[in-house]
């Protein structure tokens, strides 16, 4: 019974490090809190429905297309509405509240309000040391691991991941030296978004596809983000560990919604000796 | 005296006033239906107005606000409900008797102090974790997102006690144990209330306290270097604007005669930010004419575009951040203020040019 709960967890840590890690991005390296990154997921896994269920392609085209679908639509986002809020946090909750709203309600007007379901792309379970394991759980933690290890490779690898980390460091100087800082900024965004449809694909064949999707992502996203510092991938990545782990066992253990209580409960005490988070690289 | 106050008044005083009397006749006029929508409207002027102290004069944006407005509203509606015995799908869950927990339910003047008290209590709790420690802003409002959702989660699991997503209902219209009251009887009651809370937040607002609240917002750091501990102020205007939700709450049951949970979750709290976000923050006229406005509007308009409320609401919320980020009333406010210093500098001119 433990094993099992432990095996799941390692699937609701791997979902959970999926759907934080296009706020870390975004939230760690631009400062933009973004409350429409659940609708973000939600596109992402109506990408993956019409593209496995509509057009009945292979699911590895939903989750290439559910990516690129997404971050096109970040791209316009940025470009739109939170370029022309940057600074302002207030302003920007609200702008990404309000847009969150639109995206969900113009995705119940063109895809109608019942639940999707998309079938599991890899049925079947194994067996492993006597705890029965789905093969798509597997994927999920391999895709998991592999947007993480592609995102920190990005970010401190590469010369774009330099730029991001000096923009997000020194904007203004980084301009000064001849860097196009609102180019890098969409792109960031643009990546960002694009993880949370990578996101959203994955989700898709385990949970209900509807319109109203994303909110509960959002919120266990942002918690996620802040403890584990909201600069910090590996942080990120412990607490989401940390998080789907302890959810799922106490689940087991004692009651789905006690869990989750209970580890709200924790994450504001630990808010309230470490605000920066577990791992956050910033000195206060 | 007064007379020189009435002519410092800044204008939205003066639609105060305008509004108040519209209120004051509304039964007068119109038909028992729409006299109902009002009460209803006049219980979340009040949830509005103690947003608008958090959020407006304190710059603490609280996107959780509706779980201390539920908290009274349940309590209330618990007791209300227990007064009528042990209810049904209580004892479906097997609970033959009221548990000792909730007998203080079972006065209506108890119940009463309680509702203040637990969103009192939850504010001040919640204060004093995130607010004594150097988290920003942004983390609170995350923080009470989150809450609004483990609210709604815990309330609907608690069925046994709440009767769950099915909610509270046949809820009688009385309040502090009086007997069934008439709808006008209890429109006026809340009017009154209403008047109450809006000149003890004027008053609140107006010493010194609420200036200090407004410098939290304006500058928060040289607050400090002036000597002051915001944190103290930001969790008591939290438990002052907890309590005030609260009474909201308390008087949203015998209004609306109905609870649930998603009623007092995240739609709500979202919801109320529009309100105060359009009708403008920092003036408790924003929050009045806001929720006034917004709530006739998606009365009357839903007839025929029920189907398209939010995204248009979602759409005028980003016009107004871009276009009207200090809302309607904050519009109207700083263009009063850019036209009397035009005057100013006019008449100024106008006396250099004389000599």
């Amino acid at each position: 019974m433990f094993a099992l709960l432990l095996a799941n967890g390692v699937n609701s840590a791997a979902l959970l490090l999926l759907t934080a890690l296009g706020l870390v991005i975004i939230m760690g390296h631009m400062k933009v809190v973004n409350l429409a990154h659940g609708e973000l997921i939600m596109v992402g896994a109506y990408a993956a429905y019409y593209i496995s269920t509509v057009l009945k392609l292979p699911y590895v085209f939903s989750i290439i297309g559910a990516f690129l679908i997404t971050g096109l639509l970040g791209a316009a986002v940025e470009r739109l509405v939170i370029r022309r809020l940057y600074g302002k946090t207030g302003e920007t909750l609200l702008a990404t509240y309000a847009l969150s709203l639109v995206i969900q309600q113009t995705v119940r007007f063109i895809s109608g309000p019942e639940l999707k379901y998309v079938n599991i792309p890899l049925d079947g379970t194994l067996e492993l040391g006597g705890v029965p394991v789905p093969y798509y759980n597997l994927v999920i933690l391999l895709v998991a691991a592999l947007a993480l290890l592609a995102t920190w490779l990005l970010i401190h690898k590469t010369t774009l991941g330099k730029q991001i980390r000096a923009i997000t460091e020194n904007r203004s100087m980084t301009g000064c030296l001849g860097i196009n800082t609102q180019r890098i900024d969409t792109i960031t965004f643009t990546y960002g978004t694009a993880l949370a449809g990578l996101a959203g694909a994955m989700l898709a064949p385990i949970r209900t596809v509807s319109p109203f999707m994303g909110v509960q992502y959002l919120t266990d996203a942002f918690l996620n983000v802040v403890i584990g510092g909201v600069d910090s991938l590996f942080g990120t990545a412990f607490s989401a560990a940390l998080i789907g782990e302890s959810v799922t066992v106490l689940g087991g253990f004692w009651n789905d919604v006690g869990a989750k209580i209970l580890i709200f409960v924790i994450i504001i005490i630990l808010i309230r000796f470490k605000p920066e988070g577990m791992f956050s690289k910033e000195k206060r | 005296m007064l007379r020189q106050k009435l002519k410092n008044m800044p204008v939205n005083r003066y639609i105060d006033m305008g509004a108040f009397l519209f209120l004051a006749v509304f039964p007068l006029l119109f038909t028992p239906f729409r006299t109902e929508l009002m009460a209803k409207v006049l219980v979340y002027i009040i949830f509005a107005i103690s947003l608008d102290l958090l959020w407006g004069y304190t710059g603490l944006m609280s996107m959780g606000h509706a779980v201390l407005f539920g908290s009274g509203g349940y309590i209330i509606a618990l007791s209300y409900t227990f007064l009528k015995g042990v209810p049904w799908y209580m004892q479906q869950a097997g609970v033959e008797k009221i548990p000792a927990l909730f007998s203080p339910l079972l006065n209506p003047a108890a119940a009463f102090l309680l509702a203040l008290l637990i969103p009192g209590l939850i504010a001040a709790f919640l204060g004093t974790f995130i607010f004594s420690s150097r988290i920003s802003g942004v983390f609170f409002s995350l923080i009470t997102l989150a809450l609004a959702q483990i609210f709604e989660l815990f309330v609907t699991n608690q069925h046994e006690y709440t009767n769950g997503s099915n909610g509270l209902g046949g809820l009688e219209r009385s309040l502090l144990g009086s007997g069934p009251l008439s709808l006008n009887a209890l429109y006026y009651i809340l009017f009154a209330v209403v008047l109450l809370v809006y000149f003890f937040c004027i008053w609140l607002t107006n010493t010194r306290f609420g200036t200090v609240l407004q410098a939290i917002r304006e500058n928060e750091a040289r607050l400090t270097f002036l000597g002051y501990k915001p944190n103290r102020f930001k969790i008591a205007v939290y438990v002052v604007s907890g309590v005030l939700a609260g009474l909201a709450g308390v008087l949203y049951i015998p209004t609306n005669g109905f609870i649930s949970p998603t009623e007092v979750g995240l739609t709500l709290s979202t919801l109320l930010l529009v309100w105060v976000a359009i009708g403008g923050r920092g003036n408790l006229t924003g929050a009045i004419v806001g929720t006034i406005l917004i709530n006739w509007a998606q009365t009357l308009l839903s007839e025929q575009i029920s189907d398209y409320w939010m995204l248009i609401m979602g759409i005028v919320v980003l016009a107004f951040v871009f276009f009207l980020p200090a809302g309607l009333i904050g519009k109207l406010i700083s263009s009063q203020y850019a036209r009397a210093s035009a005057r100013r500098r006019n008449a100024e001119l106008e006396q250099k040019e004389a000599c």
